[in-house]
């Protein structure tokens, strides 16, 4: 998809949306500190783990379980007491944890041959059973009686998190021989091994890589909302791969951006925001409840997605 | 009969003996953890009408399977058919048999419909239907939210007349669907070109068949199996919860039918490898309600058989794979 699109629907996005829900236009001050850094904010998981499914889509792959994963992750965290000890316990499990739980995924993919959706919807399920029990019906927050940890969940702390990543890593990413090479992987995996590319270690480190970013999601999403239970983000692997489908990658592998997954988790963070917002007016105009029609359009968005990028790729190629 | 053994690959073959080693196993497991005074006739009794859904619906992917697609989306589908069915039953005023021919014709029109947005717009199945989850799931909402007033999160369908299939005759109806599947497996012509494009879609077009045709056959004659899964699943259930309804069922079902032989990639497999799946699940998760095992420990064990199961699968299949790529 062409890159500077994306802005431009985004802009007609929040048009809309303003006009519907009466939420400020973009433009003055107030608008972009208080609208735009609380979407920002509450969209840090979402940007996090599209960043990690961009890679993921690159190699030909895709990764159901990332809801799950950051779900049990943050249960796993919970269960630790709050103070300021939680700093060197919870923490250092929370990442060793999502290691595993990526290297896991990784090693069902590269070393078993399972099919990535069939091995990610599987681990989404068992995840997600292991959040059932081990929180049962509860719901647990330390994490308020962790000094310094709101930080995480606010604006400062959400802009930094991605900011290093998107900045630093990617920067290195964009010029790196790895990007290369999972593009490649991506691209035709038969040709990356005659180019003796490590093709099964490669695929490992990438899930490995969204297991990681899935810790940090953790932390933002557990720091932003103070609670966690077994059923929370149920749901949000489609949010993150409509965001990244959205902005241009190909699901297909072999070709991806990481601005375009910026844009994208925007748009459908804008989407979500004006859904919620235009309920009164949804009330008052449709038989229905509008925040029902998110489903709908999440799985139209995604046909028109890959539709885009499948069209600008065939135009590419002629 | 014979025929139909001596069509299939040896590892679905030998996957068949193994499963029905395994199911006597674990029937037997069964029978030995029985408390007293419970019987064991009681037990299988119940065992049929238990697995109806997950069978069915299995048969019907497993002919999508065969032909290398794949349908995520059966457990929205199921979930719209049901509001469907739900609307029918209490706001139109359907008689029971038009209510349940509504429910099971809606779903037979969905997968028909995935199989057309399939082979018109050349995604690969995984992404259509993986959109289809989301978008069947909120259209039921929706549909729920407009057709019954006061919509608070579920439909109750009142009367007993509406829960007949589910409540009464869901063995017999497996009974249909498996013998009708048989009969298709070994009579049929449509099978056996679903296995070839499962094989070789380039070898399809060079024999002259249509590859798009044949990938939308599978879905419309799978979608005949998922309408009966539908009306079993639906009317079984007191209420119907469009937000809730048959989630995750798409993974039991994906399961049943990987651990009864057939190949996730196309090409091999047998229907009778997906009913004694079916019932493999099933008796290992009975096992552990006898064992008295908690439902929430339950649920995560039976989701690591299944991956430790597919796991195994596509590692078996992996060596012949690596040769075909490099061949």
């Amino acid at each position: 998809m062409r890159m500077w699109l994306l802005p431009i629907f985004l802009l007609l996005e929040m048009a809309l949306f303003a006009v519907v829900s009466g939420n400020p236009l973009p433009g003055s001050a107030t608008y972009w500190q208080s609208y735009f850094g609380d979407l920002l904010a509450h969209s840090a998981p979402i940007l996090l783990l599209g960043f990690a499914m961009t890679l993921v889509l690159m190699t030909g792959g895709i990764d159901l379980s990332v809801g799950s994963m950051v779900a049990l992750i943050a249960c796993v965290m919970s269960s630790f007491q709050g103070g300021t000890h939680f700093w060197w316990t919870a923490l250092p499990v929370g990442l060793l944890l999502g290691l595993t739980l990526g290297l896991v995924n990784g090693v069902l993919i590269a070393r078993f041959d399972v099919p990535p959706i069939i091995a990610t919807l599987g681990t989404m399920i068992f995840y997600r059973g292991l959040c059932f029990v081990l929180m049962g019906d509860l719901e647990k927050s330390p994490f308020v009686d962790v000094p310094g940890y709101e930080w995480f969940g606010t604006f400062s702390g959400a802009v930094v998190l991605t900011a290093i990543l998107f900045l630093a890593g990617g920067q290195y990413f964009l010029r790196s021989r790895w990007r290369r090479e999972i593009l490649m992987i991506g691209g035709n995996r038969i040709a990356a091994r005659y180019a003796a590319i490590p093709v099964e270690r490669r695929l490992i480190q990438t899930y490995v890589l969204v297991g990681l970013l899935a810790f940090v999601a953790a932390l933002a999403f557990t720091a932003r909302n103070s609670s966690v239970s077994a059923s929370s983000l149920s749901g949000l692997e489609l949010q993150v791969i409509v965001a990244v489908v959205l902005g241009g990658t190909r699901v297909q592998g072999g070709s991806g951006s990481l601005l375009g997954t910026f844009f994208g988790v925007l748009l459908i963070a804008v989407l979500d925001e004006g859904l919620r917002g235009a309920a009164i007016w949804g009330a008052k105009n449709l038989p229905f409840k509008i925040s029902h029609l998110e489903y709908v359009l999440l799985g139209l968005l995604l046909l028109a997605g890959v539709w885009a990028s499948n069209k600008m790729k065939g135009r590419a190629t002629e | 009969m014979s025929a139909m053994f001596s069509r299939m690959t040896r590892p679905t073959r030998r996957r068949l003996l193994f499963l029905a080693a395994a199911n006597l196993c674990l029937a037997g497991c069964i029978a030995f953890l029985l408390k007293e005074g419970a019987s064991f006739a009681n037990v299988l009794q119940r065992t049929f009408p238990e697995i109806a859904p997950i069978c069915l619906a299995g048969f019907a992917l497993t002919g999508i399977i065969y032909a290398g697609g794949i349908d995520l989306s059966i457990a929205s589908v199921i979930t719209l058919a049901g509001t469907i069915f739900g609307v029918a039953a209490t706001r139109w005023g359907f008689p029971p048999w038009a209510a349940f021919i509504t429910c099971a014709g809606a779903a037979w029109l969905l997968m028909t419909l995935n199989g057309w947005i399939i082979s018109i717009s050349r995604f690969p199945a995984l992404i259509v239907t993986l959109a289809g989850l989301p978008l069947y799931r909120g259209l039921a909402l929706v549909a729920a939210d407009t057709g019954v007033p006061n919509f608070s999160g579920n439909i109750t369908v009142p009367g007993a007349a509406y829960h007949f299939p589910g409540n009464s005759i869901p063995g017999l109806i497996l009974g249909i669907g498996f013998i009708a599947a048989l009969l298709l497996e070994n009579y049929g012509r449509h099978p056996r070109l679903w296995l070839a494009l499962g094989n070789s879609e380039e070898a399809c077009r060079l024999l002259g068949l249509s590859p798009a045709r044949i990938l939308r056959n599978a879905f419309s004659v799978g979608g005949l199996f998922l309408g009966l899964a539908a009306l079993v699943y639906v009317t079984r259930v007191q209420s119907i919860e469009p937000a809730r309804m048959a989630l995750g069922f798409e993974l039991q079902v994906i399961a049943a039918v990987i651990l009864g032989g057939t190949n996730i990639f196309g090409g091999e497999g047998s229907y009778l490898g997906t009913f004694l799946g079916a019932l493999f699940l099933y008796l290992t998760s009975q096992v552990l309600v006898y064992a008295g095992a908690s439902p929430y420990i339950q649920e995560a064990i039976t989701g690591g058989i299944i991956l430790a199961v597919i796991g195994v699968d596509c590692a078996l299949h992996r060596r012949a794979k690596l040769m075909e790529e490099l061949a």
